[in-house]
C-alpha cells in the first residue's frame, strides 16, 4: 500500500531536515578544535587549547599577552556560569514548590475561580519575553529594587512556575482519584494524604517538572538580559555579549561544552522518564 | 463465471523476531455476484488480512484477486470497485453525516444536487433519514454503524466488504443488525464479504461460511453444513458447542456402526465407508441429545439456568468425559445429581472425515 | 468542619501562586501600560503627567514640533508580523512531512528521532544562533564550500539580511512547532485514510479532504506557539539581522538600554502584547467553535 517511492523521497527529506538541525552544532565542535587564533574559519590544525585556556591550565598558542586575556575572560565565564547555576537551582526550588501547590489545588479542589487560574496561568508562558522583561524592569527600577541575583530569580520564576503546574497537572491527570479517597476512608487527614499519597504519586511528574525549570532557567537569556544589571551575568548573557563583540576562539570551546552539557541533561531526562514507565 | 476468483493467494508476515509467517498460505475461493459469504475463524486465521487484499490495503505475495476475471493487482485501492465497513467504522468525525455518505461522490466529482440526492436514498436505506446534518459524534453506535454502510453503498460497489462492523454494539442491536444486513444485501443485490469471529453471526446471515485457520481453509460451505457436517475437530469445535467422541468401530449391522470409547460408551453411527476396527471421531451437538427413560446411563454434574433452555452437564455412568447436552427447562428438568438416560437419533450424529 | 479545613488547604496552596504572579507577574504588565501613558523625561526616566505622543509617534497623530510621526515604526511591526507568519509557514512546510515519516518510522527508530528533535531544547538558544553566525559569515563556512566548488566567485552576502534572520527564527523554532504537529499526526487514525481511499480519493483528495482537517488543531497549537515568540524576538534579528532585518523588539530593547525612552518603548511593547492577546483570543475561539462542532 505504502509508494515505495513516495516513502523514499519522504525519507530523504527527513534526513536532510535532521542534517538542518545538526549540521549547525557540528560545526561549533569542529572549530573548537581548530589551533587558528587569528582566523578562526581557516582551519589550521587539531588543537585542545582552547579548552586548556578555558579550563585555567595554560595553552601553549596563547603569548604572554594573550594568555592575560584568556585569563580574564575564563574568570568572567566561570562566575557567569556559577552565577546561571546558583540562579536556576534557587528557581527550580521555587517555582517547582509554587508550581507544584498550585497544581494541586487546580486539580483536587473545586472553586469558583478555577477556570480564570487555569487561563491566567497560560498566560507568562504564552507573554513574549521581552514584554515581560521590560515589565520587570520598570518595575523593579519603580519600586527601587536594585538589579541583582534576586531580580534574575524573580524574573525566572514568574514564568516557570507555569512551566512546573503545566507537567505536574498532567501527571495528576493520570491519576486516579480513588486513591486519595482511600486514604480519607481510612482515617487519614488532608494533609496526611497530601504527602503519604498524593505527593508520592506525583514524583516523576514535579521531577520532570523540575528538570524542565532548570533547563529553561539555564538557558534564559532574554529576561535575564533585562534585569540581571551590570554586576550579575549569566552564561547565556556572557555568550550573547560575546557574540555582539565580535567572536573569539574560545565561545567554540564554551558552546561545545554547553552542547556537551545539554546532551547529558535531555539524557537524563529521557531515562527519568523511562524509569518512569517501568 | 464467478465475480470474485482468489487464486492460490500468499501473503507473508515478517514477525518481531525475524520469522516469517504466512498470514495467507495459498487460499483459493470463488464468490458469486449475489451472495452473502462469512469469512469466519479466530484472530490471526489470515480473514481480515484476505479482506484487506481484496480492498486493496494489503498486497499479495504469490496469487492473484480477479474481479469480473480482471486482475486488481495493480489497481490502488481507490481504483477498485469494492467499498469498505471498517471495523471502527472509520467516520470522518470533522464533516457531517450527509458529507461523510456522499464522500464517494464528492471525491468522484458528482455535482451537489445528485449528490444530495443520493445521500438523502442511501440514509433511507439504513434507517437515518433525516439525519444529515449531524456531526457522527453526537450518534449513537448503531447510529455510526449504519453511517459507515450508507456511506460504503452509496458507490454501487460490486463488492461489499464488513469488517467486523457488529463487533462492538451490544447483543441486541447485533441481532437486529444482522438481520437489516440481510435484507440490505438481498434488495443491493450485490456480494457482501463478511469477516467475523462470532460463529452465531456467521450462522445467522450467510449463504456460505469459509471456515479459516492459520492462513489456510479449513472448509467452505452453507451455515447447515458447516455446523451438521463440519470437516474436522477445528471446524466441529469453532462452529458451535459439541460433544466430540474418539469411537472404535466395534461391527457394521444393517447400515448402522456400532462404536466404542476407550472407557466403553457404546454410540450408534451412520455406518458411510466404515469397517470394523477402524478408528472414528464423531461429533452430537447437544441439542441432538434428549432425556429419555433408557439410552446412556448417566448422572447431572452441573445444570445451567439459561432461561428456554436449561444447559447440562452429564458424567456418563462408564466415566470418560461429560456430555454437554441442551434440555428444555421446566418444573420436571433434572438438576444436579439427577440420574437421567441420554437418548440420540443416529442419523444426527456425524462422523469427521479428518479426526 | 470538612469544609472550613478544605478552605484552608486551599487557601495555603493557592496563596503563594496569587501573590507571586499578581506582584510579579500582572503588576509589571499594568506598569508597562501605565508607563506607555507618561512622559518621558529629558535625560532618561519619565515624568509622571499623561502623553500619548507615545503612541502618536506611531500611529501618525504627533504634532510634529516634540513628537515627529515615522512611518518606520508601522513599516517594522508589518515586518516584525510577516517575519513572524513566514517563519511559521516554514516550518510548518518543513515538520509535516517529517511528522508524517517519524510517526511511521518502527518503534526503535521513532523513539530515537523523537529524542533527535527534542535535544535541541535543553540545548543553549544562543549557542545554536550563533552557529548560523558561523555559517553564513562572508568568510564563512557555506560560502566557503561554494567557492570550493566554483558554483560562486564572489562571497554570498546572506548575513544581516531578512533572510537569515527569518533563517534563524524557523532554526529556533522549528522543535515548537514539530511536536504538536507530530501528536495530531501520529492521533491520526489511520483507518480514516484508508476509508478516504477504499471510497475512491486518491492520495492527494485523501490529503486535502480528510489527513489536513483531521490534523488541523496540531497545525494550529503549533502555528500559535511559533508565532507568539517570534512576533517579539529580538536576539536573533540582532545576532543574524542588519538594518533590514531590524523587528520591534528591537525597537523596544533599544528604548529601554540605548535611546533610554521607556514611554516609547512601553507603547511599542504594548503594541506587541495587543498582537499576542489577538493571535491568543483568536486561536481559542477558533479552537473552540472547532471543539463545539465535534461535541
Amino acid at each position: 500500500m505504502r509508494n515505495p517511492i513516495g516513502w523514499a523521497a519522504l525519507t530523504l527529506f527527513s534526513l536532510v531536515f535532521f542534517l538542518f538541525i545538526y549540521a549547525p552544532l557540528l560545526v561549533i565542535i569542529g572549530y573548537s578544535f581548530n589551533s587558528n587564533p587569528v582566523n578562526m574559519m581557516i582551519w589550521e590544525h587539531f588543537t585542545f587549547d582552547w579548552y586548556r585556556g578555558l579550563l585555567g591550565l595554560g595553552s601553549r598558542a596563547a603569548d604572554a599577552n594573550n594568555r592575560a586575556a584568556y585569563i580574564e575572560s575564563t574568570d568572567q565565564m566561570l562566575r557567569a556560569l556559577r552565577t546561571s547555576l546558583t540562579v536556576a537551582v534557587v528557581t527550580t526550588t521555587i517555582s517547582t514548590l509554587i508550581g507544584t501547590a498550585t497544581a494541586i489545588a487546580l486539580a483536587r479542589y473545586r472553586f469558583a475561580a478555577k477556570g480564570f487560574y487555569n487561563g491566567f496561568l497560560m498566560l507568562p508562558m504564552m507573554m513574549p519575553d521581552i514584554v515581560l522583561g521590560i515589565g520587570l524592569l520598570i518595575f523593579f527600577v519603580t519600586i527601587g529594587m536594585n538589579l541583582s541575583m534576586l531580580t534574575i530569580i524573580i524574573g525566572h520564576c514568574t514564568f516557570l512556575i507555569s512551566y512546573v503546574f503545566i507537567i505536574v497537572q498532567a501527571r495528576i491527570a493520570g491519576l486516579d482519584p480513588a486513591l486519595e479517597e482511600a486514604s480519607a476512608d481510612l482515617g487519614a487527614s488532608e494533609w496526611v494524604t497530601l504527602h503519604k499519597v498524593l505527593l508520592p504519586q506525583l514524583a516523576p511528574g514535579i521531577l520532570g517538572g523540575a528538570l524542565l525549570a532548570f533547563v529553561i532557567s539555564m538557558d534564559d537569556l532574554v529576561i535575564t538580559y533585562f534585569v540581571a544589571g551590570t554586576d550579575n551575568t549569566t552564561l547565556p548573557v556572557f555568550i550573547f555579549g560575546m557574540v555582539r563583540r565580535g567572536v573569539k576562539p574560545e565561545i567554540n570551546a564554551i558552546a561545545t561544552m554547553m552542547i556537551a552539557a545539554s546532551i547529558v541533561i535531555a539524557a537524563l531526562g529521557l531515562w527519568l522518564r523511562a524509569r518512569k514507565t517501568e | 463465471m464467478a465475480l470474485l476468483e482468489i487464486r492460490k493467494a500468499r501473503r507473508e508476515f515478517v514477525t518481531p523476531e525475524g520469522g516469517r509467517f504466512a498470514a495467507l498460505d495459498g487460499i483459493d475461493l470463488d464468490i458469486g455476484a449475489h451472495e452473502f459469504v462469512t469469512l469466519l475463524g479466530p484472530s490471526g486465521c489470515g480473514k481480515t488480512t484476505l479482506l484487506r487484499s481484496i480492498s486493496g490495503f494489503e498486497t499479495l505475495d504469490g496469487g492473484a484477486i480477479l474481479l469480473d476475471g480482471a486482475d486488481l493487482s495493480t489497481l490502488p485501492p481507490f481504483r477498485r470497485p469494492v467499498n469498505t465497513v471498517f471495523q471502527s467504522y472509520a467516520l470522518f468525525s470533522h464533516m457531517s453525516v450527509a458529507r461523510n455518505v456522499g464522500y464517494a461522490l464528492e471525491v468522484r466529482g458528482e455535482d451537489r444536487a445528485s449528490r444530495e440526492r443520493a445521500v438523502a436514498e442511501a440514509l433511507e436505506k439504513v434507517g437515518l433519514t433525516g439525519m444529515g446534518t449531524r456531526k457522527p459524534s453526537q450518534l449513537s453506535g448503531g447510529q455510526r454503524q449504519r453511517v459507515a454502510l450508507a456511506r460504503a453503498i452509496i458507490g454501487k460497489p460490486r463488492l461489499l466488504l464488513l469488517d467486523e462492523p457488529l463487533s462492538a454494539l451490544d447483543r441486541n442491536l447485533r441481532q437486529q443488525m444482522q438481520i437489516e444486513l440481510k435484507t440490505l444485501q438481498n434488495t443491493l443485490g450485490i456480494a457482501f464479504i463478511f469477516v467475523t469471529h462470532d460463529q452465531e453471526e456467521a450462522l445467522t446471515m450467510s449463504d456460505r461460511i469459509v471456515v479459516m485457520r492459520a492462513g489456510l481453509i479449513e472448509q467452505i460451505g452453507t451455515p447447515r453444513q458447516i455446523y451438521r457436517h463440519p470437516k474436522n475437530r477445528f471446524v466441529a469445535e469453532f462452529i458451535g458447542e459439541t460433544n466430540l467422541f474418539a469411537l472404535t468401530i466395534d461391527r457394521i449391522e444393517s447400515g448402522q456402526a456400532l462404536a466404542r470409547t476407550v472407557e466403553g460408551l457404546e454410540l450408534l453411527l451412520p455406518a458411510g465407508t466404515a469397517k470394523a476396527g477402524d478408528k472414528a471421531v464423531a461429533v452430537l451437538r447437544p441439542a441432538d441429545f434428549t432425556l429419555a427413560d433408557q439410552g446412556i446411563a448417566a448422572t447431572v454434574t452441573k445444570a445451567v439456568y439459561l432461561g428456554a433452555d436449561l444447559h447440562l452437564f452429564v458424567q456418563p455412568a462408564v466415566g470418560g468425559p461429560e456430555i454437554r447436552v441442551t434440555a428444555r427447562d421446566s418444573a420436571l428438568a433434572p438438576k444436579e445429581g439427577t440420574k437421567v438416560h441420554l437418548a440420540y437419533d443416529p442419523a444426527a450424529s456425524h462422523v469427521l472425515e479428518a479426526a | 468542619m470538612a469544609i472550613r479545613r478544605q478552605t484552608l488547604v486551599l487557601a495555603t496552596l493557592l496563596t503563594p501562586v496569587t501573590l507571586f504572579l499578581g506582584v510579579f507577574f500582572l503588576l509589571p504588565l499594568l506598569i508597562i501600560a501605565l508607563f506607555s501613558f507618561l512622559t518621558p523625561g529629558l535625560y532618561g526616566g519619565v515624568e509622571w503627567a499623561f502623553y500619548h505622543w507615545n503612541y502618536g509617534r506611531i500611529f501618525g497623530w504627533a504634532d510634529d514640533i516634540i513628537e515627529v510621526y515615522e512611518p518606520i515604526y508601522l513599516q517594522i511591526l508589518a515586518r516584525s508580523l510577516g517575519f513572524a507568519a513566514l517563519t511559521v509557514l516554514l516550518c510548518l512546510l518543513l515538520c509535516y512531512p517529517v511528522a508524517f515519516w517519524v510517526s511511521r518510522l518502527p518503534n526503535r527508530w521513532r523513539m530515537l528521532f523523537l529524542f533527535l528533535i527534542t535535544l535541541p531544547f535543553f540545548s543553549s538558544l544562543i549557542v545554536r544562533l550563533y552557529a548560523w553566525l558561523l555559517i553564513l559569515k562572508p568568510s564563512g563556512i557555506l560560502n566557503t564550500v561554494l567557492i570550493g566548488v566554483g558554483a560562486i566567485s564572489e562571497p554570498l552576502e546572506i548575513l544581516y539580511t531578512p533572510a537569515a534572520v527569518v533563517l534563524g527564527m524557523v532554526y529556533v523554532m522549528v522543535p515548537f512547532m514539530f511536536l504538536p504537529l507530530y501528536s495530531a499526526v501520529d492521533n491520526l487514525d489511520r483507518a480514516l485514510i484508508e476509508a478516504s481511499m477504499d471510497l475512491g480519493a486518491t492520495r492527494l483528495q485523501t490529503f486535502l479532504k480528510v489527513v489536513l482537517p483531521q490534523t488541523l488543531p496540531g497545525i494550529l497549537g503549533g502555528a500559535v506557539i511559533v508565532f507568539i515568540p517570534s512576533v517579539g524576538n529580538f536576539i536573533v534579528p540582532d545576532v543574524l539581522g542588519g538594518a533590514k532585518g531590524l523587528m520591534i523588539g528591537n525597537l523596544v530593547e533599544q528604548q529601554f538600554l540605548s535611546a533610554r525612552n521607556w514611554p516609547f518603548g512601553s507603547a511599542l511593547s504594548m503594541i506587541v502584547m495587543a498582537v499576542v492577546l489577538a493571535v491568543l483570543l483568536g486561536s481559542t475561539a477558533a479552537a473552540k467553535r472547532k471543539g463545539g462542532q465535534n461535541a
